[in-house]
């Protein structure tokens, strides 16, 4: 055999192979990018089934749905604003005790303890965010909620409150506004919106700890040191240096934490007491988007059943806005980082 | 690949190659995100010798280097114009086979990056995509490169162990392997020994020695010794540009540039 | 000027004060959930428990449920792994910087918040009623439908490990095995992943604690039932859902079987995330 044709015959063997390589390749993109485009597809499906499945809610209420407090499965009407008062009141409660805790144990962690000592508490404080959630609910309905009615509600009660035991109004319950209906409840039990927000609160504190505790931790040294210099203490650098510099991430840690919270489902459930009742009273049980659908879902039908699914889009929605504010918050600080 | 693009590539002759240049570089320009990296470039670089270039940091040597087997393709906004020829055919041209090039110009890198596989199959892996082989070849294949990269000895027990037990010298000598097992004409090293410790490069330097009488080879050195003692030809790269490229007695006695004895003297860079 | 001292070493002490409190705070919550399941858990822990279904209610155990959790969740986990490291693979391997790969990293990291309950529903509505509909009403709830509900959950914290494992391997290794002639699409399978495997091992980890623990997307999915069910397509009973079922029932007994799957759970868990951490440091040794 001629030496040429050995050349030839390799030469085309090897445009044969680049050919292969190239087909190869395109599928194997097309695989890839299919499998990316799932993540679109999941949420672009639970937007369109639950918008969807509630449809005729929307339809046979219309806005009213969103404003109404009526929920009577008797005369089939349905309104959302009991649920959405509900995951409003315990998220913001939630956030108003998990933002400054976080915050002081993300500055503990990374300026005031001891170097040996962060690591550990850091990794117990990330176990909390282990914990499965119906794990929050069963110790909050067992365990909190009569701890909080046996301890904690009869203090509030009777000094905040405006129905005390012992019908004496204390002076905050007359004097300042709103305190007074906010404390005051005739219920005996624990479960209610303070409580749900309090457990809640501790879920989404260590989320929210350990992102305000790695965004503190991008603070460049030599800004840090040079306060430090001028003769400012801890407290000075943290407020002052640290917290404006991360101030995006520090808010948009707090957006995922809302996040979190808003669509919360067993932490609730056990403790928000499940009455589909608008109360003033913090003490008085309620219940949430999520805990009205785990509880009625199963057992609903016809137009209840699909304005269960309308909370659920009404859910879906406000929390793809509140993390996508999150995340845009977050990548302020990554950009500035990468700069 | 027809027959008359064929009929314009000779075969090997010793004498000819001496004569004719292994890769010859007409006017190349460089781009990244419009920087002009590479200002026409032009240098022939002779077969079966040891070319190296230096230059200061950023001078565009490893950007040259780089282009010598287009791995600059795989990032995206990276843009070389001009002709590179291989044996008198263009491989910048689109439609000169990628895998036909990497076949043909093997690459070493800075850093020894050995793949997260054994010993053998670090070899063996780049073969495998080229040539079907039979175990028995294979085996034979993957001693024949341990052995021309001066590795055989320290390995030949522990070829079922990860590479990445392997020092950082032995890493590097893995990755020669790699390369020369695929039997290539050409063999580009990007600063093969600046992650090394001095006995690890001397060694890789040795072996560039007596590599030369098989491939064709390329070396880019921030370590002007390391030029001086192991290339035939050097290339002088400053910004941009090609300074000077002579043979390496000549750039590291008598440059013909003030730049390259300014560089060479230490008054910069 | 001493005055001023003074104001500020006090403020100084108070908000460092401040701030060692809310951490104990949090540790101590956690030693109080933590000791309370352990409490519970083990003072209800016997070998019914494990041999015994639900059915026999108070006097049974939680044997189906720990088997439809098993179930439920390797279903899940074999969905969501390799369509999670894919993803992740395009979006660190092929999409990195491009707009489209963009997006859909961002909006992964929101599917991982968001409202697992939801989920729920949407599988419930393009797999429960699907079937219901075409069996004509014998398969309604199924043990596959829990899995891909807890697939989705599962999903973003794949996709999201993977791409970040991905970028930290050197782009080196992809230069040395492209310079070799060898395609992307074999370099990435054969050399990325593997070098990037004790990371996504990890993740998947990680994920299977994530969704070990999920209750709210499987009470419309798998549903339940109080008997052992080892076909995906039956009803299917989980340990969360035994739990959620449990606590609401007002007989003490039944309260001890909830803390005893509790306990099972949150060991599961923790050992899960304890074993990730160990594969991720063990990762971190072999790369330097």
């Amino acid at each position: 055999m001629p030496a040429t044709d050995t050349v030839a015959s390799s030469i085309d063997l090897l445009e044969r192979r680049s050919r292969r390589d190239a087909r190869d390749e395109r599928l194997f993109r097309w695989l890839l990018k299919g499998c990316a485009l799932l993540v679109l597809a999941a949420l672009l499906g639970a937007a369109g089934a639950t918008l969807w499945g509630g449809r005729s809610a929307f339809s046979t209420f219309g806005w009213h749905f969103l404003v109404s407090t009526a929920w009577d499965p008797g005369n089939d009407v349905y309104g959302a604003l009991v649920p959405v008062y509900g995951t409003i009141a315990t998220s913001l409660i939630a956030l108003l005790i998990a933002v400054p805790v976080s915050f002081g144990i993300a500055l503990y962690l990374s300026e005031v303890a001891p170097a040996w000592l962060r690591t550990p508490v850091a990794s117990a404080i990330e176990l909390l965010a282990g914990i499965p959630s119906i794990i929050y609910g069963m110790w909050g309905l067992f365990i909190f909620a009569p701890f909080f009615a046996n301890h904690i509600k009869p203090w509030l009660t009777s000094n905040l409150g405006n129905q005390p035991d012992d019908g004496k109004l204390s002076w905050v319950a007359q004097h300042v506004p709103f305190v007074g209906k906010l404390f005051g409840s005739s219920y005996p039990f624990g479960a209610s919106i303070l409580v749900a927000g309090i457990v809640l609160a501790i879920m989404i504190i260590p989320f929210i700890s350990s992102v305000m505790r790695e965004v503190f931790q991008t603070v460049p040294t030599r800004l840090k040191e040079s306060a430090y210099a001028l003769g400012s203490s801890t407290w000075e650098v943290s407020w002052d240096i640290v917290l404006p510099y991360t101030r995006s991430a520090v808010i948009g840690g707090i957006f995922l934490g809302l996040g979190r919270a808003l669509g919360e489902t067993m932490a609730v459930t056990f403790v928000l007491g499940n009455a589909m009742t608008l109360s003033a009273s913090l003490l008085d049980p309620g219940t949430s988007i999520a805990s009205t659908i785990a509880n009625q879902f199963s057992e609903a039908s016809g137009l209840q059943k699909s304005s269960l699914m309308a909370l659920a889009f009404l859910l879906f929605v406000v929390t793809f806005f509140v993390l996508l504010i999150a995340r845009l918050m977050l990548r302020q600080l990554a950009k500035k980082e990468g700069s | 690949m027809t027959d008359s693009a064929l009929a314009t590539n000779p075969a090997p002759v010793a004498a000819a190659a001496a004569v004719a240049p292994k890769l010859t570089v007409r006017d190349v320009h460089f781009y990244y995100n419009g920087f002009h990296a590479l200002k026409g470039i032009n240098m022939d670089i002779p077969e079966k010798k040891v070319t190296s270039i230096i230059g200061p940091s950023g001078c565009g040597k490893s950007t040259l280097l780089r282009i010598f087997n287009r791995i600059y393709a795989i990032y995206p906004k990276l843009e070389a114009k001009g002709e590179i020829t291989l044996d008198g055919e263009n491989i910048l041209d689109p439609g000169y086979s990628m895998n036909r090039l990497r076949g043909k110009v093997g690459m070493v890198f800075q850093k020894p990056v050995p793949f997260p596989m054994t010993i053998f199959e670090n070899v063996a892996y780049g073969i495998r995509h080229h040539e079907k082989l039979s175990k028995a070849d294979m085996t034979i294949r993957v001693e024949q490169a341990l052995r021309s990269a001066a590795l055989w000895d320290e390995v030949k027990d522990k070829l079922k162990q990860n590479a990445l037990g392997l020092s950082g010298g032995q890493q590097q000598r893995l990755c020669i392997a790699r390369a020369i097992a695929l039997k290539p004409e050409v063999l580009l090293l990007d600063e093969p020994t600046s992650a090394l410790d001095p006995i690890a490069t001397s060694r890789i330097e040795q072996l560039v020695e007596e590599l030369k009488s098989q491939f064709t080879i390329v070396i880019v050195t921030h370590n002007m010794q390391q030029a001086a003692r192991v290339s035939d030809l050097t290339a002088f790269m400053y910004m941009g540009e090609l300074i000077e490229f002579d043979g390496t007695e000549k750039i590291f006695t008598k440059p013909g540039k003030k730049q390259t004895e300014d560089y060479i003297t230490g008054r910069f860079g | 000027m001493s005055a001023i001292y003074l104001r500020r070493r006090v403020t100084n002490w108070v908000a460092m004060g401040l701030s060692m409190l809310a951490t104990l705070i949090g540790l101590a919550f956690l030693a109080w959930i933590l000791w309370e399941t352990l409490r519970q858990g083990i003072g209800a822990l016997n070998l019914k428990l494990f041999t015994k279904i639900t059915a026999n209610g108070a006097d049974g155990g939680l044997a189906n449920a720990m088997v439809g959790s098993l179930i439920i969740n390797f279903i899940g986990i074999a969905i969501a792994t390799p369509i999670g490291v894919l993803a992740g693979t395009w979006l660190a391997e092929y999409a990195d910087r491009t707009k489209l790969g963009e997006s859909i990293r961002f909006l992964n990291d929101i599917l991982l918040s968001a409202p697992s309950i939801v989920m729920g529903l949407f599988v419930y509505t393009i797999i429960v009623l699907p079937t219901t509909a075409l069996t004509h009403g014998s398969t309604t709830f199924s043990g596959f439908a829990g899995g891909v509900a807890l697939a989705l959950i599962a999903l973003p914290v794949i996709v999201r490990t993977t791409d970040e494992m991905l970028r930290l391997v050197p782009s080196t290794l992809r230069e040395a095995a492209l310079s070799l002639g060898v395609p992307q699409w074999k370099l990435t399978l054969q050399i990325l992943i593997r070098a990037a495997r004790s990371g996504i091992i990890t993740g998947v980890l990680l994920a299977l604690a994530r969704i070990s623990g999920e209750t709210a997307p499987l009470l419309f999915t798998a549903f339940g039932n109080n008997y052992m069910a080892v076909n995906p397509i039956d009803k299917m009973s989980s340990l969360p859902q035994i739990i959620y079922q449990y606590a609401n029932d007002p007989g003490d007994d039944m309260h001890a079987l909830a803390w005893a799957g509790a306990f099972v759970v949150t060991m599961f868990v923790l050992l899960l995330s304890l074993a990730s951490r160990m594969v991720l440091s063990r990762t971190k040794v072999s790369h330097d």
